[in-house]
């Protein structure tokens, strides 16, 4: 980018743009710095609500203790495994629905369009959803947590809105030369689309990995339990508010206010990683000009 | 370009593994189907000649339990597996919303041999819904065969409660009757102010009057003489001097809901003049649980509602940030006419039933019936004397850590109970921390035993129009209270809410539980 | 704004006018292995989306799930008419509206411009930095975040009511009046997503051609300039397509959100359809009721998302399809 000399509103503008993201960073940072401290906080300072912004009675033991439990690692790749398989396969049906989609001018488009979109507003609801689960014999399967989520329209519309901002002429100069869609879509569209598919990745991998309602319905066995199912029983187990329907043996065992701390963190922070990492994809210009050049 | 090819083939590799990981999965799960119901007909064989030589090979069994962390590795799980006989692969509903899940599985018939629900109204209902659909399994026969310690342990009265239209079809577990939350009061506040642990109403407004003007605890603007629960403005112990100490009360022979009783009108007065003096925490009504202990860990409460099991945490933290506090539970207050009451827990823990589906259901009964042989059931519950307990002038006291480490969580392995003995082993449970068992002991064994008032519904059989309704009326007169009592709702309109509260399903209920009542005590 | 899409347009309309000559067949026929594309995708979302939706049947039941659709009783509107008739539908319903409403108009354009001012830092270190940090509170759940708010707002403890005391005003009570209890909400929604919700701007603006931006440069354009001209522009189909998407849920104003958040003092403002519907139907395993709710929102979410496109199709020449 050629150098020029900033003028006063270059300035000013950075000026208001620094000031205000680094406000809106401690705003939204500072509170992530108390939950973080509350899982390395003692159990007495968490009943007492005695954490801020630091640890108080800093204890790194409720952590570990969490993080290399059985049932937190064994659900931990479980997520892991559903996560990464569920975001690939998503990404590659998503990016390839979409490419024909972006074709308005195609003859029944707009009318699959429409049938794509219902689905975003309408669906069945919980039993015939798990009724078809049963029938194809998913049920304790992990492929019950990808098929049914593996095309979101409303990543497919985003994907779908981007590949029709791309600059026609690239493809008009490729059908010249007698290339079909699919070697198109995948040598010309997808390599420019790298940060919409980074964006695509992340919203699947979040929901892959945070998805409770779909392990909760479909996963009986302990050994497929999801993080998500295990952190809701430990949070939900020591949750009080529903105290009255529990024994004093019950209560008896609830565990402590920092274990939930703990587990709360520690299945939060691994998704929290996937978004630094796929920024990369996020440099503009740099995709576009090595294809064109 | 070697690049790009890469790319397309990954796609189509992890296509192709899906495809056949589908099928391979759909093959087993058939020649699964197959393989089992094979195995029936040579269970059902084998159970033939098993009752003509007495002995069989013991099917693994199926069950889905309430809670439980970890089955897999509990000690308990292998103790049975050893004493029973039985393998058992044990499942658990997610904690959040367990019935959306049981509907479902029950309804689609999954072959559960054992499944195991809470105790309470809703899950009495999902039950009885259960049994009257014919999804579950008649075990009235079962029991007559196979259940000599069932019947032995369990009483005559907790077997009839679980009938339905005269079949037994769930083993249920008494809970134990017992108090489990009162008030709670910083004595050394009482000190400071030179007062004693209030027993009247009276005293007990003195008492927060004195913790407003004298403030022992050293807040200025921020003392709170007494906080209690958001969603909880039924305060228990108080609503006891009222003589509404449950949902549901006996009013000259008759059971009325609070929302139909005068004296909840009375209630309701008293606690917004409370709270218009001051004395009860002006931000109630956004508490929870957690800002509630926080408050009082922080000194900055006087009087709090504690259920006894959280004492140890709850002192934990404030004898670190108060080394000299001391607290003590208010004993039942007398009202005007001296009424006082504190809630007993009555009725049922947990209900565990047989589903139709289960393909053991004779073994499912016989692995319950194990359990409950006095032994095993023992073990279970406290381990073995010398290794997990002691035993000493007629009590059990647990052997720490090894009681906590292998007997924690029997509880969530509870099929019945031995009615007359586990509330003794219990206890042991109890002793596990002095702070608990103390506790425990001031609000069940330090009481006039005329103040305990157990609900009148826990043992009653099932009501489906009270049971529907139960919850959803119970959330409309809890938010009345909290609107009455901070004084954005009138208490002139007490009849009109009387009024929507008979309209939304209360007065059918009103009906349907007064013809259950009347039967029983005439 | 509009006349920088409207030649791309024009082009698309080009294009399609000559190929209607064609004729429809034939142009499906040249184009089929652009339509085989469809193939994986559409299969997907007929066994998932479209073979389950037949449940929507059992909102015009009194169903239960022993007996099955087949078996349960036919009760028409019933389901409806339990919702519209009850005594509170009007307050809750207009609740809804205000809420969603407001958290449209003030919490959706903010993401965009989140999404621009981060595109105009050069630092990458710290552009990336605080795209991370923004985006964090998503993944809290929002039991969390209400015991922080309730904590950061509390009248007598709370940072926020000690600054006012301090500047000497009267301390609020957030969560227990009326008058600011929707603005809370509306706040704690925007706190929790809007780096999240940027996410998607600030990747459509990672599409813009570089070039676009260095010949506005050369010809001694503004940042300002650029980024009225260039950016805004060049976002604007993702801007179209949200915001239409978005209006598919006004009916769904936070449910989960308020019911952490909301206690008896604030119903009269924040008591919602969602909200009202857990209260009422607490212990009663009503699938119907809790389906034909669920229609209803649908319903009303596909005629505005339907209009919406229209609307937008007909004004800015550009809609979803």
């Amino acid at each position: 980018m050629p150098i020029h000399k900033r003028t006063f509103s270059d300035w000013t503008l950075d000026i208001f743009v620094y000031g205000f993201m680094i406000a809106l960073g401690l705003v939204t940072l500072l509170p992530m710095v108390h939950v973080f401290s509350k899982s390395v906080s003692s159990d007495w300072a968490l009943v007492s609500g005695r954490v801020n912004l630091l640890p108080v009675g800093f204890q790194i033991d409720t952590l570990v203790n969490v993080v290399t439990s059985g049932a937190f690692s064994r659900a931990f790749l479980i997520s892991a495994i559903v996560t990464t398989v569920g975001t690939l396969l998503s990404i590659l049906v998503t990016a390839i629905t979409a490419y024909p989609l972006s074709k308005r001018h195609l003859p029944g488009i707009s009318f699959l369009m429409v049938l794509f979109v219902f689905t975003m507003l309408f669906n069945g609801g919980l039993i015939p959803n798990y009724l078809l689960i049963r029938e194809l014999h998913l049920i304790n399967s992990l492929w019950s947590l990808i098929l049914p989520a593996m095309i979101s329209v409303f990543n497919m519309l985003v994907i779908k809105s981007y590949y029709e901002g791309l600059p026609e002429a690239l493809e008009e100069s490729a059908r010249i030369d007698g290339a079909r869609s699919y070697t198109i879509l995948f040598r010309i569209i997808l390599p420019l689309s790298m940060p919409v598919l980074a964006t695509i990745a992340l919203f699947y991998a979040v929901g892959f990995w945070n998805d409770y309602f779909s392990p909760m319905l479909y996963i009986s066995d302990p050994a497929l339990k999801t993080l998500q199912l295990h952190l809701r029983d430990v949070v939900m187990e020591n949750d009080t508010a529903n105290a009255i329907n529990r024994s004093a043996d019950d209560l008896m065992n609830m565990s402590p206010e920092s274990i939930r701390a703990a587990t709360v963190v520690a299945s939060t922070v691994p998704i929290l990683l996937v978004y630094p990492f796929l920024q990369k994809y996020f440099i503009k210009g740099v995709l576009i000009g090595s294809v064109k050049g | 370009m070697m690049k790009k090819m890469k790319w397309v083939a990954l796609p189509a590799a992890v296509s192709l593994m899906l495809l056949s990981a589908c099928g391979s999965n759909g093959e087993n799960k058939n020649s699964g189907a197959e393989k089992t119901a094979g195995e029936n007909s040579a269970t059902a064989k084998s159970t033939q000649s098993a009752q003509a030589t007495k002995e069989s090979a013991k099917p693994e069994l199926k069950a889905l339990m309430r809670l439980g962390p970890n089955f897999e590795k509990d000690p308990i799980a292998a103790m049975l597996q050893e004493k029973t006989g039985y393998k058992v692969n044990y499942e658990a509903l997610p904690v959040d919303k367990p019935e959306d899940k049981l509907n479902l599985l029950i309804a689609s018939s999954e072959p559960y041999d054992i499944v195991s629900t809470g105790g309470d109204s809703s899950s009495k209902a999902i039950y009885a819904d259960y049994a009257k659909k014919g999804a579950l399994v008649d075990l009235t026969p079962l029991i007559e065969q196979y259940g000599q310690n069932i019947k032995a342990s369990l009483s005559a009265e907790t077997l009839e409660m679980a009938k339905v239209d005269g079949k037994i079809y769930a083993i249920p577990t008494r809970s134990i009757e017992s108090v489990g939350t009162s008030l709670m009061i910083r004595k050394d506040w009482l000190d400071k102010v030179g007062m004693q642990v209030p027993t009247t109403l009276d005293e007990l407004t003195a008492v927060l009057k004195a913790f407003k003007e004298k403030d022992p605890g050293g807040n200025g603007a921020k003392n709170i003489p007494m906080a209690i629960k958001g969603d909880v403005p039924m305060v228990d112990n108080i609503v006891g001097a009222f003589g509404i100490v449950n949902d549901w009360n006996d009013v000259n022979g008759q059971l009325v809901p609070r929302a139909m009783n005068p004296a909840f009108k009375e209630y309701l007065a008293f606690m917004s003049d409370l709270y218009k003096q001051g004395l009860l925490d002006q931000e109630f009504a956004i508490n929870k649980d957690a800002t509630v202990k926080e408050k009082f860990t922080n000194g900055k409460v006087g009087v709090i509602v504690l259920h006894w099991a959280d004492i140890p945490q709850i002192d934990d933290a404030l004898k670190k940030n108060f080394p000299d506090a001391e607290y003590v539970y208010v004993p039942a207050l007398a009202g005007k006419d001296g009424q006082a009451g504190l809630a007993q827990s009555s009725g049922f823990d947990r209900i565990t039933f047989v589903p139709k589906s289960s393909k053991h259901p004779e073994d499912a009964i016989k692995w319950i019936d194990a359990k409950l042989n006095p032994d095993t059931f023992k073990n279970m519950a406290i381990g073995l004397e010398g290794t997990h307990h002691t035993f000493k002038d007629g009590n059990y006291y647990p052997i720490l850590p090894i009681f906590n480490d292998e007997r924690g969580s029997a509880s969530n392995y509870l099929t019945g109970i031995d009615e007359k003995n586990y509330p003794i082993y219990w206890q042991a449970r109890v002793r596990k921390d002095e702070r608990l068992y103390k506790g425990w002991e001031a609000l069940n064994k330090q009481q006039k035993p005329e103040v305990f008032k157990k609900n009148p519904l826990g043992l009653a059989p099932y009501l489906p129009k009270y049971s529907k309704e139960d919850a959803q009326l119970g959330q409309m007169v809890n938010d009345y209270a909290v609107k009455v009592i901070v004084g954005g709702e009138q208490l002139t309109g007490f009849d009109a809410f009387t009024e929507k509260y008979k309209q939304a399903g209360g007065q059918t209920s009103f009906d349907e539980i007064n013809a259950w009542y009347a039967t029983v005590h005439k | 704004m509009s006349e920088l899409i409207t030649p791309l347009n024009e082009k698309a309309e080009g294009v399609k006018a000559s190929r209607k000559r064609e004729g429809r067949r034939r142009l499906i026929w040249r184009n089929i292995d652009t339509y085989l594309l469809l193939t994986p995708g559409l299969l997907l979302l007929l066994l998932f989306k479209y073979v389950p939706v037949y449940g929507v049947v059992i909102a015009f039941q009194e169903y239960n799930i022993f007996d099955g659709i087949s078996g349960s009783e036919w009760v028409g509107l019933a389901q409806f008419r339990k919702l519209t008739h009850s005594a509170e539908f009007m307050q809750v319903f207009a609740n809804t509206l205000l809420i969603s409403v407001y958290k449209i108009v003030l919490l959706f354009p903010i993401p965009i411009v989140i999404a621009l001012l981060l595109n105009e830092i050069r630092f990458t270190a710290f552009k990336r930095t605080v795209q991370t940090i923004i985006y964090m509170p998503h993944f809290l759940s929002w039991v969390i975040i209400s015991g922080l708010f309730m904590t950061i707002l509390s009248p007598s403890d709370g940072l926020v009511n000690s600054v006012i005391q301090w500047f000497g005003g009267e301390p609020v009570k957030f969560f227990m009046d009326n008058s600011v209890f929707r603005s809370v909400v509306v706040f704690t929604a925007g706190w929790k997503e809007i780096g999240w919700n940027a996410i998607i701007f600030i990747a459509a603006l990672a599409g813009i051609e570089q070039e676009q931006y260095e010949a506005a440069s050369i010809d001694g354009a503004s940042r300002l300039r650029q980024m009225w001209h260039i950016s805004l522009p060049g976002i604007l189909p993702t801007i179209i397509l949200m915001l239409i998407l978005r209006l598919g849920i006004v009916l769904d104003a936070g449910t989960e959100q308020i019911l952490t958040m909301y206690n008896p003092t604030v119903y009269e403002s924040g008591d919602v359809i969602g909200t009202f519907v857990y209260r009422t139907g607490l212990g009663k395993m009503d699938y119907s009721f809790s389906t034909a709710v669920g229609l209803f929102n649908s319903v009303v979410g596909f005629i505005l998302v339907v209009s919406g496109n229209w609307f937008s199709r007909k004004v800015l020449k550009r809609g979803i399809w």
